[in-house]
Parts: structure tokens; sequence; C-alpha cells
């Protein structure tokens, strides 16, 4: 909100203003209101304790974060760059291999990785279009520019709450919110629903789109719910649907009937217990057969999650100037692969300093963050990078910048990072706006929300007349 | 057309809303019961525990403690909590069916009886705290009505509370005529409880004036044509809803549920008071549970667990 000189930046003016002109108390109430409103629509996720499943609402700050539109038309330009290539990467490593071949991605990292499914091999993709719905974790550096910290492109989940954060601001701060010139995200689902649409095959018209869901204790459940019933789109289970002549039918109250596309917000490994993980009861048998004789589309398609490994991130400027021929918009953050045995002596001599990650975990599981570890954790976790370097990578421990949050009635400065989600179908597009992640604690870095972080409205600003991109 | 685990989900919520409704009214009527005469109070609490479905309190008993396991005892099937809680876990089930307005009510009033200081607040005043579990279900009922389209997912939820509702006021009647008891004079104080426990007394004195007679309230219960909850009311509605469902499900014909809510309504509309009372009344409210427990099966069958096999596309 401020900048070097301690003088707010122009477009925090509004908000700041109407900010410091509201007594602590009033600032506390909105935010209790927020708070209940988020309970009473059931804007929740589970968390699983010992004994149950419980729900909470994931805590919301009220502070908008603001990004000027000149920013954001770099983070545009460079997210659909990037997602166009890692489409191409994702048809090619699938495909014909030419990357591989050209050895500018080490054949063993992508055909070795564990979310390679060989079953994707040769499998036509309408559009080339793998990840459908991509989130893409972006962070501002020290330099002010912002960068790819890792793409999601398996099911990436918090679009829900960019939407619910979105309207719990226009009711908190009306006044404020209409004088600033704020570009719209509520399109999101239709946005969806098209980019789903297009997937299908041009001989079904009208196709029938559903959202899979692995069901109420998932910790995503209610966004699941909410897109579905934002796209009219049935929200079903796998126990719903059953493959019949490698067709996917589901059950309704009329007998059985064609489903086009899926949706599915369950991992790879549990959509079809034939295909992947015999133990799944999430999944439908005999779906992956129907996909591979192209009688319905799975997207994401599974497989996209080779793309988003933490070592074929170390690639993907190199992915990007190998099928685009262009310079990378966004850049990556120095990565350090352990599986060179060069890199994997620096990273061992520099643990203290560095984030090391375990290459298959996500959701903040299975890291190391150097600065913060005791000696006997930094040795620990060494004993495992030296029993299996080709499962980590490391990087430098990064500043997070910060943004004000409200914090007991007061604004407090907090770490944050960005999750922008692009849609990619017959076209690619990238909503004008994200979810803004906040490591509440105060000086924590972690803002994943099953390690106690929170999130707050992301306001992308138009300049005058920009646009609203269709797809 | 809907998920047939939808369509279930909806029934479900349905009936645990109307369970929720009367075992909290059985609940406040028990409890204002006893600041009267003890006999009633014993007398009012069995027909209140027993319409229930719960086994009979230990003598001595206190009042309090009955109505406090029948709204919050989790083991209890039937209990007002329980019933909320399910309903709601159906809810969520179906949260992209149902619309804002009908959830927030339904999450607000699960909120409120599960929250830490709900039992506190029950026990301070818990005639006030059962009068706002009702007035909430109320508002439920009208959220869902006035927003949701009233297609095949309103008439499944609809489904749901008439053949609850036809079942609950048949136990209640069982309770207190069944076994020949039809024909025992009774106590006046007792039987506007009855009433009120069918939340009828006030439609009651309108209809028959202020003489309460065991005879009348049956034949208000089971016969009225205009009250809610009679079961004569509710079974009509079972066969309008169902005949409903039939032509958006399967484009018209009879099926096996509405070929078994037409012949309970038939049963109903062509019975004859003055026969009735020459036996007894358990014949015919044994006939009704019944009858809604064919229906609700026939309903899984034709819609919810029906066999692949017959429903394979052409």
């Amino acid at each position: 909100m401020h900048d070097a000189e301690g003088e707010v930046r122009e477009h925090y003016a509004a908000v700041h203003s109407r900010l410091t002109s509201l007594s602590a108390e009033a600032l506390a109430e909105r935010q209790k209101t927020l708070e209940r409103s988020f309970l009473l629509q059931g804007v929740t996720f589970t968390v699983y304790g010992a004994e149950s499943a419980t729900e909470r609402i994931i805590p919301t700050d009220l502070v908008p974060r603001i990004i000027p539109a000149a920013e954001w038309r770099t983070i545009e330009a460079g997210l659909t760059q990037r997602l166009q290539a890692l489409n191409m990467f994702l048809a090619d490593v699938y495909g014909d291999q030419r990357i591989l071949m050209d050895g500018v991605v080490p054949r063993e990292l992508v055909l070795g990785a564990p979310s390679y499914r060989r079953e994707m091999r040769r499998l036509y993709v309408p559009h080339k279009a793998y990840a459908n719905v991509c989130g893409s974790d972006l962070i501002r550096g020290q330099d002010g520019r912002f960068a790819v910290l890792e793409d999601n492109l398996r099911v990436p989940s918090g679009v829900s709450y960019m939407l619910a954060n979105r309207d719990a601001a226009k009711r908190t701060f009306p006044g404020v919110f209409q004088s600033s010139n704020v570009r719209p995200i509520e399109r999101y689902p239709d946005l969806l629903l098209a980019t789903l649409k297009s997937m299908a095959a041009d001989w079904r018209p009208n196709p029938q789109v559903v959202v899979l869901t692995p069901g109420v204790y998932n910790s995503a459940y209610y966004e699941h719910a909410y897109l579905a019933r934002l796209m009219g789109a049935p929200l079903v289970e796998g126990r719903d649907l059953v493959a019949y002549e490698n067709m996917i039918y589901m059950r309704t109250t009329t007998g059985l009937r064609r489903v086009d596309v899926i949706y599915r917000r369950v991992d790879d490994d549990f959509i079809d217990p034939l295909a992947f993980r015999r133990d799944s009861n999430l999944g439908v048998a005999g779906l992956f057969n129907a996909y591979r004789a192209g009688n319905v589309v799975i997207c994401n398609a599974p497989g996209t999650g080779v793309a988003d490994d933490k070592a074929v991130y170390a690639y993907v400027p190199d992915i990007i100037r190998y099928y685009l021929g262009e310079e990378p918009i966004l850049p990556n953050i120095e990565t350090f692969l352990c599986r060179e045995p060069a890199q994997l002596s620096h990273v061992l001599a520099n643990l203290d300093t560095l984030v090391v990650k375990a290459v298959g975990a996500s959701g903040g599981y299975g890291m190391l963050v150097g600065p913060h570890a005791s000696a006997a954790e930094r040795e620990a976790f060494a004993e495992a990078v030296r029993a299996d370097p080709a499962n980590y990578i490391a990087q430098p421990t990064i500043q997070l910048s910060t943004a004000p949050c409200l914090i007991d009635g007061r604004l407090e400065p907090r770490h944050v990072d960005l999750r922008p989600f692009i849609l990619s179908g017959e076209k690619i597009v990238v909503t004008p706006g994200a979810l803004t992640r906040v490591a509440l604690r105060r000086g924590s870095l972690v803002v994943n929300s099953s390690q106690g972080g929170g999130s707050k409205d992301t306001w992308v600003l138009a300049d005058g007349d920009a646009p609203e991109v269709r797809p | 057309m809907m998920l047939a685990r939808v369509a279930d989900s909806l029934y479900w919520m349905g009936r645990y809303i109307e369970r929720a409704e009367h075992v909290a009214r059985l609940a406040d009527i028990m409890l204002t019961a006893t600041l009267d005469r003890a006999v009633d109070a014993g007398r009012t609490q069995e027909i209140a525990v027993a319409a229930a479905g719960e086994t009979p309190p230990a003598p001595g008993a206190l009042p309090m403690q009955a109505a406090r396991r029948l709204v919050f005892d989790r083991s209890s099937a039937g209990g007002v909590l329980s019933s909320l809680a399910r309903a709601r876990e159906n809810a969520r089930q179906v949260r992209d069916q149902i619309t804002t307005e009908t959830w927030e009510r339904l999450n607000l009033l699960y909120l409120k009886v599960t929250g830490e200081t709900a039992v506190d607040l029950f026990d301070m005043g818990a005639s006030a705290f059962l009068h706002d579990v009702i007035a909430d279900l109320h508002l439920f009922r009208g959220a869902a009505d006035a927003t949701m389209s009233h297609g095949e997912g309103f008439r499944f939820l609809m489904l749901g509370v008439y053949l609850e509702r036809a079942n609950l006021i048949a136990q209640l009647l069982e309770v207190c005529f069944g076994d020949g008891r039809g024909a025992r004079s009774s106590d006046h104080v007792a039987e506007m409880n009855l009433l009120r426990m069918a939340c009828a007394l006030e439609p009651y004195l309108r209809r028959y004036t202020a003489e309460i007679e065991p005879r009348l309230i049956l034949e208000f219960l089971l016969f009225d044509e205009e009250f809610p909850r009679s079961i004569r009311f509710a079974t009509a509605r079972i066969e309008e809803n169902l005949g409903g469902i039939s032509r958006l499900a399967r484009g018209g014909g009879l099926t096996a549920p509405d070929r078994l809510a037409g012949r309970l309504k038939a049963r109903l509309e062509f019975a004859d008071m003055e026969e009735l009372r020459a036996m007894d009344a358990s014949a015919l409210l044994t006939d009704v549970v019944a009858d809604c427990a064919r229906i609700h099966d026939a309903v899984h069958d034709a819609y919810v667990a029906y066999s692949l096999e017959t429903r394979l596309p052409a």
C-alpha cells in the first residue's frame, strides 16, 4: 500500500482513506459481519481432525489488494504465454516427444515422473488444451516484478473464494469499490462452462457438462457445489455415473442420461479404478476407456500433472523458448535440481538459506524452510535428499511481498501470494482477478489454507475502456 | 430429469425437516403441560414420547430431561437435533440444486441448535427456544416455496414432507386412540394438548367450537379436507406430488408409487366416520402407516435404486 518513501501509492488512495476513516471497532464489526455471512452461506472448507471432519471458514481479510492495469497486462500476457507453452509441452510429451529427443528437457525426468500417464500416449485432446483450468501461484519479488512460484495444472482450487471475497468486498466497501474502476470477475462460471463445452466433440450439439466431486467430505466441496450451481451443471459423484458400451451415463430419475464433458475435481489416481488406483471408490470404472474412445471428455486431462512437476518447473522458461521462440514474460524462481550432482552439492552446502521441496508433494507438505529449521531438522532432511536426490528441488528463500491486512482492528503487513485463474479450451482466457492468499501469522511465509493461511479480494483496475475478453 | 441421488436427498431432506418440526412441537407441548396438574402432565408426557417413537421415560423422570433428550440427543434417530443435522447433510449434498435462500435458512438453524450456547439457551427458556426452531422451519418452508423452481426437485422435497407428516400424525393418533382407546372419555386438558401436538387447536376450535370430543378430534385429524395436518390432506398432497413427478420424469402414465398413493387417498376419501366409530380407528391408522412405508419403498425402486438393465439407453 505504501511505497519506499512511506507515501500511500496512488491506486490505494481511496481504500486507504476509507480504512483510516473508520474506527477499529467499526472495522472489527465489519470483519465479524463478513465472517458470519461466510459461515451462513457455508463458504467453508473441511479440516480433518482426529475425531471428525469439521467445517471452517477460510479466514478472510477485508482489505483488498489492488493491482494496476499496466501490471495486470504483464501478468495476463505472461500467464497466457506460459499456459500455451505448457499445453504444447503436454501434447508433445504424450505425442511425438520432440522436446525430449532434442534434449531440451531430460527424457527420464518426464517419463520417470509419477504424474506421467503412459495411458495418455497418442490420445487426441481437442485444441491441445490439456490444462483447461490452471491456477498458477505468483509472487512479487524484491524487485517488484511478479514471478511464477508454481503452476497448478491438476485440479486447482480457490476460485470460489475469489468470487466470495469479491461479493463480500462489494457489500463491505460499496462506495470505494464503485469509484475504483475494478474489473469484474463474475463471469468466471459462464466462461468456465464455455471452455468446458468447447472441449466436447463437434457432433454433440449442446453437450451435457457435469462437475465430478469426491463428495461432501472433500475439503473443497463448497467450491465444487458452488461452480456446479453457477454453471447450472449437475454435481455428480462417482456413484452417479456408469460406463456402458464405452459411453458415460448419469443415473437420473428418468433413467440413464449421456454425459459429454466431465469437469473432474478428483485427482487422476482416483478417476477410474480400472485404469488407475484399484482401491478408489470415488471414480467410475470404465471412464478412461470411454475417454480414449472419444465418447467423453475429462477436464483437466489426465496426466497434466507432469507439467507442474516441481522438477519440470525448472525447465519451463526453456519450454517457452522451445515452442514459442519467445522470451518468458514472467520469470521463474531460481531452482536447483538435486538430481544434478553439482546442484545437489550446492543445495546440501546451503541448506540454511534454501527452501527444499519434495517434487511430488503439495499443500505445504514435505518441505524444509532452511532458515527457520533447526540444525537437527536440516540434517534429517539432508539425509532424505541424499537418499533420493531426484525427488527434491531447492529454491532460495523468497521474501514474499506483504500487503496490509486487518489484524485485531489494526492494519499490519502480512506476506501474500497471488493465484490467478486461467481457462484454456478453444482459447485461453485469464480472469481479471485472483485469489490473494495471506499468511496470517506474523512473519509466517505459509499461505496454504491447510496450514493456517487466509485470503483476500484482489482488485484488478481497468484503464479507461479495457475491453472484456470473451472466449 | 435430475440425478437419482439428488432426488433421494431432497426427499429425505423433506422428511427430516417435517420430523424436526413435529418433535420440537411435541417437546414444547409436553413441557408446557407439566406446568399444569400432575396427572395430565404424566399422560401428555407419555403421549409425546411415544409419538416421537422413543422408549417411555423411566418413572419419575423429569419432563425437562425427557425434553432435552428429544431435542439434543444425537443418538436418538428421531430427535430434533439429529433430524436437523441429517436434513442439513442432505441439503449440503444437493447444495447445487437448492437456492441460496433455502440453504441459508436451514444452515442458520443448524448452526443455532448445534452452537455452544444452545443447551444453555434451552435450559433458560425451553419454550422460547423451541418456538424459534419451529418458526425457523416455517421460514425454511417459505424460502423453499418462494425461491425454488416448483419442478421435480421441489416435488420430491414436498413428497418427503407430506409422507413424513401422514406417518407422524397417524402415529400420534395411534398412541392416543389405538388399542380401543377411542371410546375412552378422557380429560379436556389432555385433549387440548393432543390438538396442540398436531398444531390443530385453533383450526379445530373454529370448526367445532370449544366442544372438544375425542370423536371429533379423530374426525378432524383423519378426514378434514382443508387442514394441512390432517392425514387426508397429507395423502392428497402425496398423490399430487407423485403425479407431478411421474409426469415430469416419465412423461405420464401411472407408476407403482402413483397407484399406491391413489389407493391410500381413496381409502381416506371414502372412509365412513360412523363405520369407523363402530370398530376402532386402530385398523385404519395401521393401514395408513403401512401404506406410507409401501409408497416410500416404491418411490425408491422407481426413481432411485432402479436396476440399470431396465433403464439402458435405447
